[in-house]
């Protein structure tokens, strides 16, 4: 229960409590990937209109499968095992109770395992957002419920691990910067699990009959608190990946750790009343909470990703600079290790969640230029560079090094895996920019049939919109071969993998 | 060929920063240090700004609503 | 020089270099504009969310909006009665599964004051090609204060899952020259 290793690469202490967990949620994750990801190819084929694969109600229900599975099944559990990292690994202490982090795992199968039946069987059809009065089967909500609470005690369980750390001294100064920020996205799941409390726990009642009724309005200003600050530990996860890969792939340097980490800590502050960006063009609010509460709050996590924008880059530039690639202004980029695939997905990931996900969202995350994109593709065609092409990408390059320092696996399919992430990257990218594209034209998100074929009025879009949306499917046809490819090689590394060998000695 | 890899980070780890590299890393505070990153930074500026008005010219041909 | 998975060695409280601060301050600067840019376009623009907004009883404003199709209905288009109300007035829409009711035959250049509100789950008014979107929330009125600029046939598409009809969910808008009315055109000048 309490062996330690030591990591023959990074020297770092890893508790075999530690490896265990971090490879159970891993493992999960990726199941999670592949059911969403099946999910996805089936939607895109019915939005693609020459297709039109699946009937309305399958149409809705594999979206609202998609939406949960991904934003918020793989995503999570692929962060727990993030935060057992950043704190037993990275600062070589043990896991602070084990036992109640496996039960903890335990619960956040079962509850995920309870909506995911709810769903497949139909008893779900609500969506990711479930707005009310939309209503979902009692245990659906119960299942989303048991896993929060799962999530919790894991974010617990990481903070307690940070006390032992700190309490045994397995580590001097202060915490490393991934850490630190592997803190901040804890402390915002805390926020955000509060949020998924307050809104799931009355709606849960309201399902059984025992409460009358859930007022619409207020419904969507609470669950967004759960839903956008989600999504910001997703951003505070992602950069805290951008660092890590950084050091693991070419010794980036932190330029400043006052800056990075007061980054950070803007994220935590003023991350709650941004959910006000998604109640623009909402009757429940006036336009001075609007304003207010999307901007002066928004536009400091925006400051925030704008520093560590320039941080993340400019510690990869000064790392290679320091060891001898001076030349110009990008020799330093253009001699970077381009063929090892946790490097070109960062870089990936950095360069699409900035320029398509991040000017995107801001600019409509305005209280008047959401008028002319709320509920259009536009949103996810904003949302899926942010935490698809952003987080996913980051997280799958960071598989390519769980993979030998954790499995202690080799990486099978390896020419395949360095290119997953130029497909899974170029296929997003396309798929979102397009798909923004579509959204211009006024093409609605959530909606089975853009032909209208059976509606009492004929809709007529512009010819354009034929092709933005046939190339937004192209895209996530291309984007799926690379998520599929990385399906093929994590889990044939983890289950057929041959074992790592290091200087002829095997690991 | 062989199947099976391995990141070049966990075979050839980065090398250590030499000392006299960071020393003088430390003392130097001129901006040029990290020169592409601040040419990046601001074609990131220009492409944001360049986005976020024409989408406001863009509102502007709607219907006037208030 | 350090890496983000080492502990900084000592203070690391430490002034920023030269092209950092720079950078912060440029940033801010443009988080300034961007928090700016709302109410200048408040005071200026001409598209502003802000409306006249209650909270409301769905089936009040179900009879409201019943009450307003008796007073002004013309007509009738695709099975949903059309009305064309006076210029300057309150006039009423409503999203219900699945159908928005009632047609709206208005004239450019006047203003309006639109109540939009749903009879069960939320639904997303979309007028297209336009686009204009806004959030149809039932238990509250949206009143928002819309002038018309173009002639058109336009469509309401809803954008917000409401159902397994949801697809299906087309409303129409006219805008024509004047009071007499006329064929609608299919554009026109702003």
């Amino acid at each position: 229960m309490n062996t330690f290793r030591t990591c023959p690469v990074t020297g770092l202490k890893v508790h075999a409590q530690a490896d265990g967990l971090i490879k159970a949620n891993a493992v999960v994750a990726t199941v999670a990937l592949l059911v969403g990801g099946i999910a996805a190819i089936l939607v895109l084929l019915t939005r693609w209109q020459v297709v039109h694969l699946l009937p309305a109600n399958w149409f809705y229900r594999l979206l609202t499968i998609h939406g949960m599975t991904m934003l918020i099944f793989f995503i999570l559990f692929f962060e727990m095992a993030i935060l057992y990292f950043a704190s037993a690994v990275l600062l070589n202490s043990r896991v602070a109770t084990p036992r109640l982090g496996w039960a903890s795992f335990w619960l956040m199968v079962v509850g995920a395992v309870m909506v995911e039946w709810n769903m497949f069987a139909g008893k779900a059809d609500v969506l990711f957002t479930s707005y009310v009065p939309l209503k979902a089967n009692s245990w659906y909500y119960l299942g989303v419920i048991l896993f929060a609470v799962g999530a919790l005690l894991v974010v617990c369980i990481f903070f307690g691990t940070l006390v032992v750390a700190k309490r045994e001294k397995t580590y001097t100064g202060s915490v490393p910067l991934v850490t630190f920020g592997a803190a901040t996205a804890a402390i915002i799941a805390v926020i955000t699990l509060g949020h998924g409390a307050a809104i799931y726990i009355p709606t849960y009642l309201w399902s059984l009959g025992l409460i009358k009724s859930v007022d619409a309005e207020l419904y969507r200003l609470v669950w967004w608190g759960l839903g956008h600050s989600s999504q910001q530990i997703n951003v505070a996860a992602m950069v805290s990946v951008w660092y890590l890969l950084g050091a693991l792939t070419i010794g980036s340097v932190v330029l400043n750790e006052k800056v990075s980490r007061s980054a950070f800590v803007l994220y935590v502050l003023f991350i709650s009343m941004a959910s006000a960006h998604h109640l623009l063009v909402d009757p429940g609010f006036g336009p001075a909470w609007k304003v207010w509460n999307t901007s002066y709050a928004m536009y400091l996590a925006v400051l925030a990703s704008m520093v560590h924008g320039f941080t993340v880059p400019a510690g990869l530039e000064l790392g290679q600079r320091l060891r001898g690639l001076t030349k110009g202004l990008f020799e330093w980029l253009r001699k970077a290790p381009w063929d090892d695939p946790a490097f070109s997905s960062m870089i990936f990931s950095i360069i699409i969640f900035g320029f398509v996900g991040g000017i995107t969202g801001v600019t409509f995350g305005t209280e008047q230029i959401n008028i002319i994109a709320h509920n259009t593709l536009r949103v996810p065609g904003h949302f899926h560079a942010t935490v698809v092409a952003g987080t996913a990408l980051a997280f799958m390059g960071l598989t390519y090094y769980v993979i030998p320092l954790i499995f202690r696996k080799q990486v099978a399919f390896w020419p395949l895996a360095k290119i997953q992430p130029y497909l899974f990257a170029g296929g997003m990218l396309l798929f979102s920019v397009a798909m923004t594209f579509a959204g211009t034209f006024g093409v609605p998100r959530r909606h089975y049939d853009i032909s209208f074929s059976q509606a009492p009025f004929d809709v007529e879009f512009s010819p354009a919109v034929d092709l933005v949306m046939a190339i937004t499917a192209i895209g996530g046809l291309l984007a799926a071969v690379g998520g599929g490819i990385y399906i093929l090689v994590t889990v044939w590394s983890v289950f057929f993998g041959k074992p790592l060998e290091l200087g002829g000695k095997r690991v | 060929m062989s199947m099976h890899g391995v990141p070049r980070g966990i075979t050839n780890p980065p090398p250590p920063i030499a000392p006299a590299a960071a020393a003088e890393a430390e003392v130097t505070h001129a901006g040029a240090q990290t020169p592409g990153t601040l040419v990046l930074v601001f074609v990131f500026l220009a492409a944001f700004a360049l986005y976020y008005f024409v989408n406001w010219k863009l509102l502007s041909f709607i219907w006037r609503i208030g | 020089m350090h890496s983000g998975i080492e502990s900084p060695p000592g203070v690391w409280w430490k002034p920023a270099h030269r092209a950092e601060k720079l950078w912060v301050a440029v940033a801010f600067g443009w988080c300034m504009v961007l928090f700016a840019m709302m109410p200048f376009w408040h005071l200026k623009g001409g598209q502003n969310p802000s409306g006249v907004r209650h909270t409301v009883d769905p089936q009040a404003f179900m009879a409201r909006t019943q009450e307003f199709i008796n007073s002004y209905q013309v007509g009738t288009e695709g099975g949903i009665p059309v009305v064309e109300p006076p210029a300057g007035s309150d006039i009423y829409l409503i999203g219900l599964m699945w159908s928005w009711r009632p047609v709206l035959r208005l004239q450019r250049g006047a203003q309006y004051t639109l109540h939009l509100s749903s009879l069960d789950v939320n639904h997303g008014f979309g007028l297209l090609p336009l686009n204009i979107n806004f959030q149809v929330v039932p238990g509250y009125d949206y009143g928002l204060r819309v002038t018309p600029t173009e002639v058109g046939d336009f469509r309401i598409v809803c954008n917000e899952f409401c159902g397994i009809g949801h697809h299906l969910m087309v409303g129409r808008v006219i805008v024509v020259d004047g009071p007499a009315g006329g064929a609608p055109g299919a554009g026109g000048t702003p």
